[in-house]
């Protein structure tokens, strides 16, 4: 079954175009790595799913629902979660309360019984699954830290098990291992992996880091200025002239 | 906390009316710093016509006793009821905005509120003011200034038990999230427009009710009273207190409405204090005293974690 799949979608920021004609399905299930050099428009195309970007032209359905023009709120109750490149923790709360703010749409409560204190048990509840996903993410320890006086490889945990609480189907993962150790970062594609198989979660991942990739991602799609330039398995990908064309001279101007 | 309600029962005993009047209006500025927190401390939004929201409450409280003879307290829940909902009408198109454009709105609907005031004195008393008959509470009227001190400290405990409550829920953290990354709470599926109209109508609900007590404990209304320098007040007791927790709320609303008996002689220069205050408090302790507090218990008490 076809989770999501973007139709001709383009971006532009003011005459740039970031995104152009893209196409791409991704399948229930499946792990898709996004990658490309840098300005490549990644980013850009999470943006434009997730809602925080309207793309110019173009069409986004998530399980066959048009969801191009939706806010991003609206994105994510249908399902879309995210974690962000440069971590977007609510840095003044603790672990546990930013756990807890990704339940917001579950363990749902109105105001009134909000002020009066009468929701005990749906705030027991939402304790127990932050709790939960805590100890999955091996963050117990932390639960009462101060998000923000984290180290950043923790702060990425955290910015997952937070978008995790919110059960999302499809997790758009932008870059998740950036500024991470190499322990951190395996331990952090074990956890991707895991949650993928476990929880049933899709997960669409950017990352520029080749080799993260090939571990991790079942099919790969290739952007390239802005349009897909390639997509298979990570060894067809890998072994596409057009790829390496992109990527050494990339690296070889870098 | 059983030590501290047992001294706020026993203390009016002991006071003489001056400072039973300070104390009483130590209440009233609780519940409004309590909602204005919710708003700027918790929400993250700026506002400088909370003052207004008080007026609001408290002309319809005042304004339903003497025109409809209603009892106090459905004038009051009225009132309140008031402002919220005007709370709200400002809130839907000051969703959208934020920083100094919101500052400027709110200024805006400050002046709007005092230039209405003034416009119909035949239903306001307009410059003049406006005389506020005695509370009837349940059928007694509340003549004394003890008892009106307990109906007071009821409130207060009341509002400060919602925005506790409130704090600690999902809307408390859909606030918390809305100041801190708007990217985030949108990503998490948090309506950024609607989570600040709610804290909008809550803040000015709490202001309302605020409005409508310090009317009768007041006795009279003076529409300048209710202009931007009470705003910047409230402001004042929630930065100094401690922005975004519900105790920050009361101590700075308590301890700063009782700073003029601490300052008697320096009537002129009350708002230079206020605002020395205010500036120092926002250099030396950005977290207000509840920040100073938790850190002094946490050096005491509790040994700091080992950095992982």
């Amino acid at each position: 079954m076809t989770l999501l799949s973007l139709e001709g979608v383009s971006v532009s920021f003011g005459g740039v175009a970031a995104v152009r004609e893209v196409a791409m399905r991704i399948e229930a299930g499946e792990i898709r790595g996004l990658i490309g050099p840098n300005g490549a428009g990644k980013t850009s195309l999470i943006n434009a799913i997730a809602g925080v970007v309207t793309p110019q032209s173009g069409s986004i359905r998530f399980e066959d629902r048009e969801i191009t023009r939706l806010a991003p709120e609206r994105i994510s109750s249908l399902g879309v979660g995210r974690t962000f490149q440069h971590v977007e923790l609510f840095r003044d709360e603790t672990v546990i309360e930013n756990v807890l703010t990704g339940l917001y749409r579950h363990h749902v409560y109105g105001l009134a019984p909000a002020m009066l204190g009468l929701r005990r048990g749906a705030e027991a509840q939402a304790r127990r699954e932050a709790a939960e996903l805590l100890r999955m993410f091996e963050l117990s320890s932390f639960a009462h830290a101060r998000a923000g006086d984290l180290p950043f490889g923790i702060q990425k945990r955290v910015d997952l098990a937070r978008a995790i609480a919110a059960r999302p189907k499809l997790l758009l993962l932008d870059e998740p291992v950036s500024g991470m150790s190499e322990a951190e970062a395996n331990a952090a594609i074990a956890t991707a992996r895991s949650l993928a198989h476990e929880r049933g979660v899709t997960l669409l991942i950017v990352e520029h880091n080749m080799r993260v990739m090939m571990r991790l991602a079942e099919r790969i799609t290739v952007m390239h200025r802005g349009r897909v330039l390639a997509e298979g398995t990570p060894a067809e990908v890998s072994a596409d002239p057009a790829v390496i064309d992109a990527y050494l001279g990339e690296v070889a101007h870098a | 906390m059983l030590g501290a309600a047992a001294v706020l029962c026993v203390a009016p005993l002991a006071l003489g009316s001056y400072q039973l009047y300070l104390a009483q209006l130590m209440m009233i500025n609780v519940i409004a710093a309590a909602g204005l927190n919710l708003l700027t401390g918790n929400c993250g939004q700026i506002s400088l016509c909370h003052s207004s929201f008080m007026a609001i409450g408290a002309y319809a409280s005042a304004l339903v006793v003497i025109r409809t003879g209603l009892s106090f307290l459905p004038a009051l829940a009225i009132g309140t009821f008031a402002a919220a909902l005007l709370g709200a009408c400002l809130g839907y198109p000051a969703r959208r905005l934020s920083g100094l454009y919101l500052a400027l709105v709110t200024l805006g609907f400050l002046q709007l509120v005092q230039i209405l005031i003034e416009e119909f004195p035949e239903l306001t008393g307009g410059v003049r003011g406006l005389s506020v008959p005695k509370p009837q509470v349940l059928g007694y009227a509340i003549r004394s200034d003890f008892a009106l001190y307990y109906v007071l400290l009821g409130a207060a405990a009341f509002a400060v038990f919602l925005a506790d409550n409130l704090q600690r829920s999902r809307f408390g953290r859909a606030f918390n999230a809305v100041r801190q990354s708007a990217f985030a709470a949108q990503a998490l599926g948090i309506p950024l427009g609607r989570t600040k109209l709610v804290a909008f109508t809550l803040a000015a609900g709490f202001a309302g009710l605020s409005g409508g007590l310090m009317a009768v404990a007041v006795g009279f209304m003076d529409p300048t009273e209710f202009g931007i320098s009470t705003s910047l007040r409230q402001i004042t007791f929630i930065v100094v207190g401690g922005l975004g927790s519900v105790a920050g709320s009361v101590l700075g609303a308590v301890l700063l409405t009782g700073l003029p008996e601490f300052l008697r002689g320096t009537q002129e220069y009350a708002d230079l204090v206020y605002a020395a205050i205010l500036l120092g408090s926002l250099l030396f302790m950005p977290r207000g005293i509840k920040g100073l507090l938790d850190d002094l218990w946490s050096l005491r008490l509790v040994r700091k974690p080992a950095t992982p």
